[in-house]
Formats: C-alpha cells, structure tokens, sequence
C-alpha cells in the first residue's frame, strides 16, 4: 500500500467531489461526510507519508510514474520530497480543517464541497508532480475553483481598508482606481484574482515551453530535465525570470501581490485557509521545483532579486496590516508580508535558511489558517469585520478568543510553536547574505506583534457593543476539532521539531550544494560533503 | 485530360460511406413524403440511425486501413480523411440529437430540414477527401447548398433572413474568389491534381492564385479578416444550424487547407507559414477582444468561434506534421466542447425564448445540470485544465515551440488571460447572479444524450487523451517526411 500512497492522497479528494455528484443535494448532513471521509483519507494517507519518508535516502520518494502521451513527452510522474512531502500533509490538514469550518454553510452545500475539494486536490498534485506538464496542469486547475469559492459564498468588502480619500470617497485598490472597477464587490475580487493568476501562470508556462524545447529534450519529466538540461547564460536567464515571476504571482511577491488581499477578503474562510494556507506556496514551491532544480545556475546568479523584492513585501505588508481596520485584510496582508521571509530563505540559498523557508511554509499555513477560520467565525456572528465597531467578544467567546490568541502567538513566532523555529533559521540562515533585509525582517517581527495585538483587543477586548451581545462560542466538536487541529500539529511539532527538520534537510541540502557549486571543477569536493 | 470512369466494385467500396448516405437520404426523403404517420422525432432518429452506420463504416475503413483513391486521385480515402469525416459524422449526428426540440418551433416544418443537414453532411465528407482543386470547388458548393437554405430557415424572422443573405453573398463572392484562384493555379502549373504540383517552380501568379484560395476557404472556416459574416449569420441562424455550422464547415475546410498546403506547397512552407502566423494572430486577438462586449449568447461564441480558428492556425503555422495532429486533436475537443454549449443553449432558449447572456442569471438555481454542464464547456473552451480544451492548446504550443514561433506563442499565451474573462463572464451570470424567474428548466432527452456526449468528450479527452493523441498522429503519417524549416523555397520568382 505504501508506494501507491501518493495516489490515494490525490485521488481521494477527486473521488470525493465525484461521489458528491451523486448524492443527493437535500442530505446536507451525508453530503459533509462524504467530504469529510475523502479528506480524512487523504489527511491519513498524507500523514503516512509525512513519518514514512526515509531521511538517510532522501530524494524523491513513494514514486508512481505512468506515461500518459509519448507524443508529447508527458508522464503522470508523481513523487515527493522533503519539501513536496510536508506540504501535501499541510495542504491535507487545512483541507480537513476547512471542511468543518464550513460545516455551517446553508447555500448549495454540495457544488461547495465539490469545489473546496477539487481545489484541495489540485494544490496537493502540484506538490507532488515530478512532471513540468503537470505541475502546470494542477496549478492551472487550482484557480478556477477559487472563482466559483469567491464569487458563491464569499462577501463584500466594505469598502477597500476602510478608508477614505478627502473628498469621501471610497479608496480602491491600484488597478480598480485606474480603470474605475467597483472594487469592493466579491466578483470584481475573483476575477482579479483568476486573471492574475492566470496572466501568472501563462508567463510560467512560457518558460516551461521554453525549458521543454530549448533543452532539446522534449520531455516535461523534472528528473531528466534536471540531470540533463543545459541552456546558455542568457536563455537561462531569460527562462528563470519567467518562471521566477509567473510562479512568484501566486506567492505573492511585491508588487504582484494586489489580487491577494482583495481575494481573502472576499473569500470564505475555508476557502482563505486553504488560499492563504497553500494556494501562495504554490508559488514557492514552483519556483523551488523549478528554477531551483533546473536552473541551479541562474538561480545563483539572479535569487538576489527575490531578496530585494521581498524587503517591501514585508514591509508594505505588515504596514498595510497595521493600518488596515477589516480583520480579513490584516490577515491578508500578513500573509503576504509573511511571504517576503519565505523569499528571504529562499534567496540567501543556505542550509538553514532554505530549511527554514521550507518550515515557514508549513507553520505559516497552519498560523494562518487558524486566523482565518477564526475570523471566519466573528464574522458568521456578528456579520462584520471592522475592528473599530467590534470589541469585547471575549465575554460572549472564550474559545475563539483562547485559540485566536494562541494563533496571534503562532503568527508572531513564539517559541513553541512551529514558526519560531523557522523564524529563528531563516533569520540566522540569511545572515551572511543579507544582513539588511535580516534586520528588516526582525523589525518585521516587531511590526507583526503590533498588528496582531492590535487586531486582538480590537475584537475581544474592550466593550461590547450590544449589537453583538447574540453571539456565540464555538461549543461543538464540529466547531472546535478543527481549530484544535491546527493547534496541536503546530505546537507538536514546535517541541518535536526533529523528523520534520530532518526531511527538510535530507533534500535541502544536496539542492543548496547543487546550485552553489560554481563550476564543475569543484563538484568532486562538493560530493565529499553530500550525506 | 480524358477521365475513365471504369470503376470496379472494390473502387465503389471506398465510397462506401457516401454511397450509403446518399441512398438513405433518398429513402428519407421518401418516407417523409409518402408516409403521413411518420412523426418528424421518428425521422431524426432515422437519420440519426443512417449517420450511425456511416460512421461504423468509417471506423471499420479506419481499423481494416482500408485507402485508397479514385477518379485520377479526384477522390482520396487516406486515414485523414477518415478522421475529418467521422467528426463530420458525429458533429451531424449530435446536431439532429439538439434539432429535435428546436424544430417542434417551427411554423413550417417538413422533413427537408434533417435532410439538408445529412446532405451538408454529405458534402463535407466529399471535401474531407477532395485531392484536387477541381473536387475543391465542386464539394465545397455543395456543402454549402444545404447551409444556405439551413440558415434562412426561419422564413418570418427577419435576423433569420438577413443572416441567410449575408452568408449567401459572401458564400458566393467567396466561391468566385476560389475560381479564380484555381484557375490562376492551373494556368501557372497545367493541373490540378495537389500531389503532382509538388516540384513547380514559383510565380506570382502561383502566389495569388494561392492567396485567393486561402481567402476562400477563410470565410469558411471565419479567420480574421474574411470573418464579417459570422456573427450575424451565427445570431440569425437557428441554433443547431449555428452549431452545424461552428464546426462540421471548418473541419471539412481544414481538411483541405491541411492537404493543400502540406502536399502541394511543401516547399513554400516558409512563405505560407507566415501567412498563417499573421492570420492567426488577427483572429486570436480580435475574436477575443471583440467577445468581451457580446449580450447574445451566440454571438460570444461567434466571436469565440473566431478565437479558436485562430488558435487552430497555429498548427498549420507551424507546418509540421505534429501542427496538423494538433490541429485535429483540438478540432476534437473543440467538437465537443462547442457542440454540448449549443445544446445548452437551445435547451435554455427553449424554455426562455431568447438567447441574451441576461438569460443566463442564476441558471445554476434554474437547472443545476444544465450550469454545470455549460461550466464545463466554457471552462474547457477557455482551455483549463483538467478538460480537453487544455490539452488541445498545448499540443498546439508545443507544435509551435518546436518551429521556434515565439510570437505566435506569446500572442496565444496572452490570450488565454483575455480569454478567460469572457467565459468567466457566462460563469457569474449562471453561477453568482440571482435569476430573475426563477422556474427550473428541463432538459429534453434528446438534449441531454448530446450533453452527456459533450461531457464525456470533454472531459475523456482532458484527463485521458493519449489514445486520441495516437489517433491523430496515425492518420497523419504520410506528413512524416514533410518538408522542414529548412526547405527554403520561394514562392516568388528570383525571391
């Protein structure tokens, strides 16, 4: 059973939404189960994997390869590695997660689950794809169900930031104001996110195009592509700002980042849990399969790019987040300022800073994630956002306010939990490159402890408004399991961090080793040092 | 030139397919007169049954590797033609599954109307396996014969009419340009057979000659800038003939374009190349643009119609063998995806009475099955994965990549994003917008057999293409050894 787990983590999700054609749409309570037990599959399935994955062998492993067109040179080529493999269980976990948070949801359950699942099973196959062909066929399916997520259950904004220009009307965001969208509505958010992310993806699979040709291989296969493909200094360069900016749209990288609070803003909170949680590490993660593996050389010579964007993700983001009065969109920004560390690891290109990158991947998930399935919950409430008019929930919620503090802490990177531990390596892993963005990123740290208190007392402390005095605690398993969930796995693995780190490392490290190495000439002392 | 008519009865066989339509529709004919009980559902299915055996036919012709031609190589059944032909007889055949409904409007109706489409049908099949220019212009009309009358089927709707006169005048200004054309080519080349004017030296008038047969045929299959009929015809016509019309015509002209250029002007291919890659960008960029402002259901499609014949000359841009396997894998998936659109269409229509996108509110609440249906078509059109539509574009960029057209590529590539908009656009109204009447709306069996067909093709064709890919590869071998970039010719003189 083993070696087809990878399958079973996949398909389980897709068997899921096909099951759910059949079930009759007035059986709300089997439609959730359905949707549930495919997850939970998956999630088991995705765990397996997580503790099975052989650290002293490192590589791709559990691998499935079926040719699907020699024509074409395509393979349903699947596997993982350290860094796929952690991520397919965090994409796993936030799929289960959502399914609860949305246990409540009234309108058309059923396309909901369908849509939530596919979108889950889409992000978990870019994970795992070995195959350029499909990576890009998972990535380019994951944004399609997020049109119909945003567009359905989504909300309206309330007016972008809440704030106001002089003259009283409302701000919007860059690209509404120039061609004078209405930009507060949940369409006007999916559709930028889907053209966006489809503008994106269309770049990537140029330089994906172009990788397939110019190596003169014709073969979309990661593997081969990556012992063999050899391109000039400047198609090389060419090819890796492609693939380094459509793929970094989805992370989403400065200044490309404009579709992605918008779009959390207006999504549901399932939907922003897996969005915020796995969706944007698409990006990451595509960048690191690709560029990274395929281009070691560019990749050394241009990751400083990445490096100098990522100073004003971070910081535009945590300023943004600051200064912004609607719960979803300090989130959201603090997803995308959290972004620029995963940029910064990734850029200084050293053991621990790649690990760490790779960690923060998974630990931000799960930190945001709860955020936004908390705030989620103080919305279906008290059907509002504005921090300024909420306040006080505390008496009425103790749960949620107990969990949402402890997300905060998460967020922040407090010993304990998971993200300080990647915190603490990309800090000390980047160091030596990039002295002045570790110092932004600290300061970055500060600005995020601001924020996320702020945004604390602002929803539970202080007094209660009586408009709000109907709502409810989280009382029921259904409502809490997910929330403690996503606890637990963090803080588990915050004091346990060992195995975790040791998959990271069984693949980070001969990926670092392979790009430094700056010409052939040096790689027999460069083996001496692999494990 | 002298023509021997003595044919053997093993020659006969390979007209089997045509012979034996053409015997059936005489039979339809017949019973439509002379028997007063035969409802107008009994005949449909009759022809239906007619096409289905026609296709069986050619299935076996395709399995036994039955080839062959005739009348001086007038007439050739190779394997591509085969292919071109079944997706003309399925096209037909799932255009009568979604006439069903729709004629039950008519005010007067007789059973001509089915065979005008199997006579269409008819001459399509003739053009798929046409080899030299004279069978060219002679198939072609008669194709067209039927499609005139098709669309100018609704006598008391003035759209109807107006559309029936646009496409007769420009079916006919285009057929003038074709004759002279061929006349131009003969007179430069002394005949008209393709494979024999392989080695002729260039000269304009071979080069004019052969402009105006690329005209021709553009306003058959609607490339930008021979496309000024198709919206309207497309928005007057009746539904099925639209449908008919948005994909039997163009494949059956593919079929030609394909052979022509491949066979004939193999050694040209740097000059028509070019003159493909600039036609296709035209109609990728204006067909996407202009189907953002469409109300009218068909009209956007017109207009993506548009869209994709341009994405379908980036195959023959390419000049490839595998340009033109892609070409007919995306004329698969391009077959069901559109066909399942227009059955959702007419199954709307019937019950709503009109076909503005308006129409369209809140149809996930109306009819779920009929939402996600129309989702998957648009979605598969619009090229996403996992559906046909996506495998179908990047066959075709793959095509392209290997003859190094990177403008072409980047042109294509931009618009899928362009794209994506306005089928998301139809997405909305189904799926976020609230209806305004909010009464469900059923689809009649016939519809949905062709539905579920368009479901199955999309989605078969998306997630498991491979046996379609080898299908298409193998009715092209004899482009194998097919000139490559290198075969600089000119078609010029001293150029």
């Amino acid at each position: 059973m083993g070696e087809y787990s990878l399958l079973i983590i996949l398909f389980a999700p897709f068997l899921g939404a096909i099951a759910l054609m059949f079930v009759p749409r007035e059986e709300a309570l089997l439609v959730r189960m359905t949707a549930a037990i495919s997850a939970g599959i998956s999630l088991l399935a995705s765990f397996y994997i997580f503790l099975a994955y052989d650290t002293a062998k490192g590589g791709f492993q559990f691998v499935q390869r079926y040719v699907w067109s020699e024509e074409l040179g395509i393979a349903f080529y699947l596997g993982v590695d350290g860094i796929g493999g952690p991520l397919v269980f965090a994409s796993a976990i936030l799929l289960f997660a959502g399914i609860f948070v949305s246990w409540h949801i009234k309108d058309r359950t059923k396309e909901f689950y369908m849509f939530l699942l596919i979108l889950a099973a889409a992000t978990i196959g870019v994970f795992m794809s070995l195959d350029l062909f499909f990576l890009y066929f998972f990535y380019e399916m994951s944004v399609l169900p997020m049109y119909l997520l945003l567009g359905l259950w989504g909300s309206h904004t309330k007016g972008y930031l809440g704030m106001t220009d002089p003259e009283g009307r409302k701000l919007r965001d860059s690209v509404g104001f120039i061609f004078n969208f209405g930009s507060n509505s949940k369409e006007y958010a999916a559709m930028k996110l889907v053209l966006f992310l489809s503008a994106g993806a269309v770049v990537a699979l140029m330089g994906i195009l172009l990788i397939y040709h110019l190596s003169g291989l014709h073969t979309f296969d990661i593997v081969v592509l990556r012992e063999q493909a050899h391109f000039s200094d400047t198609v090389a360069t060419l090819i890796w700002f492609l693939i380094f900016f459509g793929f970094a749209s989805i992370a989403p990288i400065w200044p490309l980042h404009s579709w992605s609070p918008v779009g959390h803003a207006a999504a549901p909170a399932a939907t922003s849990m897996l969005h915020a949680g796995v969706l944007m590490k698409l990006g990451h993660f595509s960048i690191i399969r690709v560029a990274f593996e395929i281009l070691p050389d560019a990749t050394r010579e241009w990751m400083w790019v990445a490096a100098v964007l990522c100073v004003f993700s971070i910081v535009y983001g945590g300023l943004v987040s600051y200064f912004a009065k609607d719960t979803k969109y300090v989130i959201g920004y603090s997803s995308s300022s959290h972004m620029g560390y995963i940029f910064l690891g990734m850029a200084a290109l050293s053991y621990i800073s790649l690990s760490g990158a790779v960690i923060y991947m998974f630990a931000h998930a799960l930190a945001t994630s709860m955020l936004f399935a908390m705030a989620g919950w103080v919305y279906d409430q008290t059907h509002s956002r504005d921090i300024p008019s909420l306040g006080g929930l505390v008496e009425k919620m103790p749960f949620i306010a107990g969990a949402f503090i402890v997300a905060c802490m998460a967020s922040i990177g407090m010993p304990g939990t998971i993200n300080f531990i990647a915190e603490v390596m990309i800090i000390v892993g980047s160091w030596e490159a990039y002295p002045f963005q570790v110092v932004v990123a600290v300061l970055g740290i500060v600005l995020t402890l601001a924020y996320m208190f702020k945004m604390m007392r602002g929803l539970f402390y202080g007094r209660l408004d009586p408009e709000y005095a109907h709502s409810a605690d989280a009382r029921h398993w259904v409502d809490r399991m997910p929330l403690l969930l996503l606890i637990v796995c963090s803080i588990t693995l915050g004091i346990f961090p060992g195995h975790f780190y040791e998959v990271v490392r069984s693949t980070v490290e001969p990926m670092v080793d392979r790009i430094n190495q700056v010409a052939p000439l040096i790689t027999q002392n460069t083996q001496g040092l692999l494990p | 030139m002298t023509f021997q008519l003595d044919l053997s009865g093993a020659d006969l066989l390979l007209l089997l397919p045509e012979i034996f339509l053409t015997l059936w529709l005489c039979l339809l004919l017949s019973l439509d007169f002379s028997l007063k009980r035969m409802t107008h559902q009994q005949l449909a299915y009759l022809s239906i049954a007619g096409l289905a055996v026609t296709g069986l036919i050619l299935l076996g012709f395709d399995q036994t590797g039955t080839t062959g031609a005739l009348f001086k190589n007038m007439f050739v059944l190779d394997r591509l033609g085969i292919f071109f032909k079944l997706i003309i007889v399925g096209a037909t055949a799932l255009i009568l599954f979604i006439s069903i409904d729709y004629v039950q409007d008519f005010k007067v109706f007789r059973g001509e109307y089915y065979v005008m489409v199997v006579m269409s049908a008819i001459g399509m099949m003739f053009m798929a396996s046409s080899n030299d220019l004279l069978s060219v212009f002679v198939t072609l009309e008669f194709s067209t014969f039927g499609f005139y009358v098709l669309v100018a089927y609704l006598r008391d709707d003035l759209r109807s009419s107006e559309a029936g006169l646009k496409f007769f005048i420009l079916g006919v200004f285009a057929a003038g340009l074709l004759a002279y054309g061929i006349s131009l080519v003969y007179g430069e080349t002394g005949t008209l057979i393709f494979s024999e004017m392989t080695n002729t030296p260039g000269s304009y008038g071979l080069a004019i000659g052969y402009i105006l047969i690329f005209a021709a045929l553009g306003f058959k299959i609607g490339a930008v800038p021979f496309h000024a009929w198709i919206p309207d015809t497309y928005q007057g016509a009746p539904t099925p003939v639209t449908a008919f019309l948005s994909i039997a015509p163009k494949a059956a002209a593919l079929a030609i374009l394909i052979r022509m250029f491949y066979v004939s002007l193999a050694s040209f291919k740097p000059m028509w190349a070019l003159l493909f890659v600039v036609a296709s960008i035209f109609s990728m960029t204006y067909g996407n643009i202009v189907a953002i402002a469409q109300k009218n259901i068909k009209r956007l499609l017109a207009y993506s119609g548009i869209a994709q014949i341009g994405n379908i000359m980036i195959g023959l841009a390419a000049g490839t063998k595998q340009g033109s396997d892609a070409i007919m894998f995306f004329l698969l998936t391009y077959l069901f995806a559109n066909l399942g659109a227009f059955a959702v269409i007419i199954a709307v229509s019937h019950v709503v009475k009109s076909d503005e996108i308006e129409d369209y509110n809140g149809l996930n609440r109306r009819s779920p099955f009929l939402a996600a249906s129309m989702l998957l078509f648009l979605l598969s059109l619009a090229g996403v994965p996992p559906l046909a539509g996506f495998i179908g574009k990047i066959y075709l960029f793959i095509a392209a990549i290997k003859e190094e057209l990177y403008t072409l590529l980047i042109v294509g590539l931009i618009n899928i994003v362009i794209s994506m908009y306005y089928y998301l656009i139809v997405v909305k109204k189904m799926y976020i917008n609230e209806p305004t009447d909010s009464s469900p709306i059923l689809a009649s069996m016939p519809i949905k057999v062709a539905v579920y067909v368009g479901i199955a093709g999309t989605v078969l064709l998306g997630v498991y293409p491979g046996p379609f890919i080898d299908w298409a590869v193998s009715a092209s071998l004899m482009f194998s050894n097919i000139a490559g970039p290198t075969a600089a010719a000119s078609l010029l003189p001293g150029g």
